[in-house]
């Protein structure tokens, strides 16, 4: 009779341990406790016995009838809390629902990317604004009296503003280079800081020229700075920008307000350096101008040549944002259309 | 500029290893931007010289002949229409797959095996029109046939090898030359191959022609406009082609062959860069005198144009009158016509800004002037008279120098520098041996003496590199940096010395802001140009005053420079709204005004009005306008938080004449208005071209905000006892202002004050309420620092708020 009770009590055991459901569980407990269950059985048995074995029958029954129903709560509530929370056919390839729409301008995306990491070099950020003197956009620049840059088929002067020379004469800053001889003015040296801004130029639009777009300028000014550290600067912006080292090569060019003067050429990532209509085949693209300060310029900040020399680098953001994208056409960044701009983030 | 590399090599040998790709590439990297190299033979592509055989007539055509022409050990039959074809003639042959112009007009197109009228023709015989060679081969009669007879080619030879057309053609970028006066012109360049690869240069053999005629004589009046005037009389001339090798040469870079005599000036131009003219001397009544303009002097040129000149011009006179303006053209009365024999050659140099001035008072930028304006060394003459010399002789074997005068008045100095060459080191963060320094200087024509220290340099520039282009020990740095090249050096660090963390207030606020507004606020940043249509200023402020204009506008109706961000943001909100009904823009820029003139930096300068703003615009639908309106108060009203700037208010002081007549409020930051938040009224909006959609808008200066030090969220304990969220609904008129609700409860607020925090939840307005009234709902926070409050307390505390309330502004409970 003890063997029966131990059989049932292991084979009732596995068979609760192995339900998986509630719906399960219930025909498990019905099949051990239930009208036509297994336990029932037995008890059946028991009028039917030796009456000496009768009491001790009935104990170990009980005792059965205990175990299962203890075990049987305790395996439902395992169920319960194992379970889903929802349908079981919920749709886990539904998107998820999104968080604010909204961003910022890629330009402002690159120029705040090229901030983080110019700060992180220890300089400065500088703003300046918009409307500038010739005095300013050129004299103090080493640019000729008669150089083609001023004619008013370059630059936008101010209506009413545009007679006079010099301090006098009024435009939408050309570049940002001028005022940065504003910051050299107003600050002890040595300096080193970056100077993001919109600049304008009357030009003729096409997919590659604005009439307004972004330079970012940054400058340093100090007693030794060798033009080889320059390259730790131009390195230090390109591999932020596109996340690798870029390959450089600087090669001659001209600037009135620098000397020596560079342009900055970045192997082409559209082809990879072997070239491609981006590059115009050439495998290279120019990316910026850079140069040291010409003596001029550091006398127009009253500095004196003979003792401080520097770095500068004039970066085209535009330029730089379509080979970070690939943006095809210059003038979207002006467009103010939500169908390009929903493209960064 | 274009260069034949043909030309160059005249001058510098270059040797077969030096590929023209790696040569252009060492041009650009040191020296000029070579913008292409193109193979200028490639366009005679399959076209042969060709000897006709015979000639015979075509059966089914008057005009047309057909030629048996010999093209190599082969004769093909060419169908051909020329009216000058003969038998033994050499012609070009257009072979299948030469590309071709028909009649010398349209696209070029392949040539193929044809029937022409009924009979196969192998290519085509052609016109110079048709194969690009109309400048050295002119006709009048269209149907003429090119004659190679004189080249003495042998049937079968590539016409481009006949013609000696096999170049290649350098296409230098202008801009990289502005600043390089010596490199215009084949020579220049050849010196800085000559440099570059360290291979010697030819030499212009020194010439002074004996003059014939001892009166000859120019005069320099002002010889700070006029350094030198060479005068060169020559007889026994007359008018004829140049040989074909000059005139190819002239054309290939992009000049045109006129004859013998113009050809040479042209030609000792585009060689060394000296512009050089040539006056017929018959006309030329007495002396040559340079001089300047009388005011209003006339200047008739050859095209029958009258200049009036200015006393600013120069001008190259006679005994009478001007002949011609100095350094950019000659006149009418002097120009080398048919019958000219003899001719005053000059050779002068001219001081670059007067010539520059002229060029553009008379919009005549010519080939010479554009080399003028750039300044060029008088010792260039030399050269130039060296080589003209020399072709005249060959040109016209029976010529004679009759005059000649070199009138020299201003010599140019040659520049000297002195330079450490610790300097030298030390800016350019690596040492070059003095030899190499030494070695690439010479080559490129400088004098260079080292103190017996080696430690410094003297460095005498050659005249060519002393108009201006090198004056300074930075510009010995770059032409050292420039030949060692740039990419031989290798990235150095950065040293500096650390004085303080950057801090920058009022700098990050900017950033703060758009970060605020893009990625808490849900707006996409946009830019939009400064200038503005005078339009959008009507639709939005109804005026135009105080706007600050474009002298040269983008477009004529663009000229205004925006006060407001506002023109921008409405343009795009009418763009979008083609294809999103419900979206957010903002832009932070500057604005301007016509007003506050003056400048922080520089007391000689009077700026206008220039100031920092932000301005954003929340779009979606008509019927949702103050849910609109509400978002963008609520994104004002947080900005301080998030911004760290000083806290803003809100009133009314004066309606912006865009803003809806109700929903409009200033924002207000110590006591000053700081910008407006109002819904875009009807009348502007559709004026913008907005119709389907509302609009609210708010736009700040950023100037005038004022960054706080750091972050200003302050810390309190949390509540020891629970506290208790009570709403209560109230009917009020509904004239009645949540502000006055809000003050009622909190201004009177006394230490035992149980609540401790109370806010709009909802207003409503419609079923259920009578008209001229709104219910309120709004949540209290109760609680005690003290203890744990009961029910009854609770109940008595909301009940004292309602009084007040009731007490404040009327209302009724609702239940």
């Amino acid at each position: 009779m003890k063997e029966k009770f131990d059989s049932l009590r292991i084979s009732g055991e596995e068979r609760i341990g192995a339900a998986k459901t509630i719906a399960e569980l219930q025909d498990v407990k019905a099949s051990l406790l239930g009208k036509q269950g297994a336990l029932t059985d037995i008890l059946k048995e028991i009028p039917k016995a030796d009456p000496s074995v009768r009491p001790e029958m009935g104990r170990m029954a009980n005792e059965l009838k205990d175990v299962f129903t203890r075990l049987v709560d305790a395996r439902a509530e395992e169920i319960r809390l194992a379970a889903s929370a929802i349908s079981a056919d919920f749709d886990l390839t539904v998107p998820g629902l999104p968080p604010l729409e909204g961003g910022l301008h890629p330009i402002t995306q690159m120029c705040y990317d090229l901030n983080d990491t110019f700060r992180s070099m220890g300089f400065e950020i500088f703003q300046e604004s918009d409307i500038t003197s010739e005095l300013y956009a050129f004299d103090n620049l080493n640019f000729a009296p008669d150089h083609p840059a001023r004619e008013s088929m370059d630059t936008y002067w101010l209506a009413g503003h545009d007679a006079g020379r010099g301090p006098e004469r009024l435009a939408l800053r050309p570049h940002l280079t001028g005022a940065s001889v504003r910051y050299l003015q107003t600050h002890k040296p040595p300096f080193r800081f970056v100077y993001p801004g919109r600049v304008y130029r009357n030009e003729t639009t096409d997919a590659r020229h604005e009439r307004a777009f972004f330079q970012y300028e940054a400058l340093v000014v100090d007693r030794e700075f060798p033009f080889s550290a320059g390259k730790v600067m131009i390195k230090s912006i390109l591999s932020k920008v596109f996340g690798r080292d870029v390959p450089v090569k600087m090669r001659v060019a001209f600037f009135p307000f620098v000397e020596p003067g560079y342009e900055i050429d970045m192997g082409c990532l559209v082809c990879g350096g072997t070239g491609c209509s981006v590059c115009k085949h050439v495998g290279w693209i120019e990316i910026m101008p850079g140069g040291t300060p010409h003596p001029n310029v550091l006398r127009a900040a009253n500095l004196d040549p003979a003792e401080f020399t520097g770095f500068y680098v004039n970066i085209g953001l535009d330029r730089l944002v379509m080979m970070r994208y690939g943006v095809d056409d210059v003038r979207l960044f002006h467009s103010g259309d939500l169908r390009f701009l929903r493209q960064f983030n | 500029m274009k260069l034949s590399l043909d030309w160059i090599k005249d001058y510098v040998k270059i040797p077969d290893d030096i590929k023209i790709s790696r040569l252009a590439y060492d041009l650009t990297m040191s020296t000029v931007e070579v913008e292409n190299t193109v193979d200028f033979g490639a366009q005679f592509k399959e076209m042969v010289v060709g000897e006709i055989k015979e000639i015979l007539p075509h059966p089914n055509a008057d005009k047309l002949r057909l030629c048996e022409t010999d093209i190599g050990g082969d004769v093909r039959e060419i169908v051909c229409g020329g009216t000058n074809l003969a038998a033994g003639m050499k012609v070009a042959v257009a072979k299948p797959g030469a590309m071709v112009r028909w009649h010398g007009a349209g696209e070029l197109v392949a040539i193929k095996n044809a029937k022409v009228r009924g009979i196969e023709s192998y290519g085509m015989i052609c016109a110079s029109s048709e194969i690009g060679l109309f400048d050295l081969f002119p006709f009048t009669d269209e149907a003429t046939i090119v004659d190679l007879s004189p080249f003495g080619a042998c049937p079968g030879t590539p016409l481009s090898e006949a013609l000696g057309l096999d170049d290649v053609i350098l296409e230098i970028d202008n801009r990289s030359l502005t600043n390089r006066p010596d490199l215009w012109g084949h020579y220049g360049i050849a010196r800085e191959i000559s440099a570059l690869y360290d291979l010697p240069l030819a030499e212009f053999a020194p010439c002074a022609p004996q003059s014939g005629d001892p009166t000859f004589a120019v005069q320099i009046d002002d010889p700070s406009r006029c350094f030198r005037y060479i005068g060169v009389k020559i007889e026994g001339l007359s008018i004829k082609p140049s040989p074909f090798k000059v005139q190819s040469r002239i054309w290939r870079v992009g000049m045109r062959p006129i004859n013998a005599i113009v050809d040479i000036t042209n030609y000792v131009m585009l060689a060394v860069g000296q512009p050089t003219h040539a006056f017929d001397s018959d006309n030329i009544k007495g002396h040559i005198t340079v001089r300047r303009a009388r005011d209003a002097e006339k200047l008739l040129l050859l095209n029958g144009r009258e200049l009036s000149l200015s006393s600013e011009d120069l001008v190259i006179a006679d005994d009478e009158a001007s002949v011609g303006l100095a350094g950019v053209m000659g006149g009418g009365k002097d120009s080398v016509l048919p019958a000219t024999d003899k001719v005053i050659l000059e050779i002068a140099d001219f001081e670059a800004i007067s010539i520059r001035r002229t060029a553009a008072r008379h919009d005549a930028r010519t080939e010479a002037a554009i080399r003028y304006e750039k300044g060029i060394d008088p010792e260039r003459g030399d050269g130039a008279l060296s080589l003209s010399m020399k072709m005249f002789a060959e040109f016209f074997p029976e010529m004679k120098v009759t005059g000649f005068h070199d009138n020299y008045p201003n010599k140019l100095e040659r520049a000297e520098v002195d330079v450490s060459l610790d300097w030298l080191a030390r800016r350019l963060g690596k040492r070059i041996e003095n030899a190499e320094i030494e070695k690439m200087l010479t080559r490129l024509g400088f004098t260079v003496t080292f103190t017996p220290d080696g430690k410094f340099m003297h460095v005498v520039v050659p005249t060519w590199r002393s108009t201006g282009d090198v004056s300074l020990p930075d510009d010995i740095m770059e032409e050292a940096a420039r030949l060692h090249g740039f990419e031989n050096f290798e990235a150095a660090p950065i040293i500096t010395s650390f004085t303080a963390a950057i801090n920058q207030p009022e700098i990050d606020i900017d950033r703060h802001i758009r970060e605020y507004l893009a990625y808490r606020c849900g707006m996409r940043e946009i830019f939009s140009y400064p200038w503005v249509r005078g339009e959008y200023l009507d639709a939005i402020f109804g005026s135009r005053e105080g706007m600050l204009s474009i002298s040269t506008p983008p477009s004529p109706d663009e000229k205004y420079i925006r006060s407001s961000l506002l023109p921008g943001l409405l343009k795009s909100v009418s763009e979008n709204a083609r294809f999103f009904d419900e979206f957010a823009l903002f832009e932070s820029a500057q604005v301007f005004k016509d007003g506050d003139y003056g400048c922080p930096y520089d007391e000689r300068e009077s700026l206008p009005s220039q100031r920092r703003n932000v301005s954003g615009v929340i779009v979606g639908r008509s019927d949702e306008a103050t849910v609109l309106f509400r978002r963008a108060k609520g994104i004002v009203e947080l900005l301080p938080r998030y911004a760290h700037i000083e806290s803003l208010e809100f009133g009314q002081r004066e309606k912006p004449a865009w803003a809806d007549a109700v929903a409009w409020l200033d924002i207000i930051s110590n006591g000053a208005v700081v910008g407006s938040l109002a819904l875009v009224s009807t009348k502007t909006a559709l004026a913008c071209g907005i119709k389907n959609s509302a609009a609210a808008i708010f736009e700040l200066d950023i100037d005038a905000l004022k960054p706080l030090p750091s972050r200003t969220n302050k810390f309190e304990h949390l509540p020891e006892y629970p506290r208790t969220e009570y709403d209560i609904s109230m009917l009020f008129d509904a004239s009645v202002k949540w502000e006055d609700v809000y003050r009622a409860v909190t201004s009177k607020k006394g230490p035992e004050d149980l609540v401790r925090g109370i806010s709009f939840v909802s207003e409503y307005r419609g079923r259920q309420i009578p008209e001229g009234k709104k219910s309120v709902t709004l949540r209290l926070v109760i609680g005690s620092p003290a203890k744990t409050l009961t029910s009854a307390e609770i109940e008595s505390c909301a009940g004292t708020v309602i009084k007040r309330i009731k007490k404040a502004v009327g209302g009724e409970l609702r239940t």
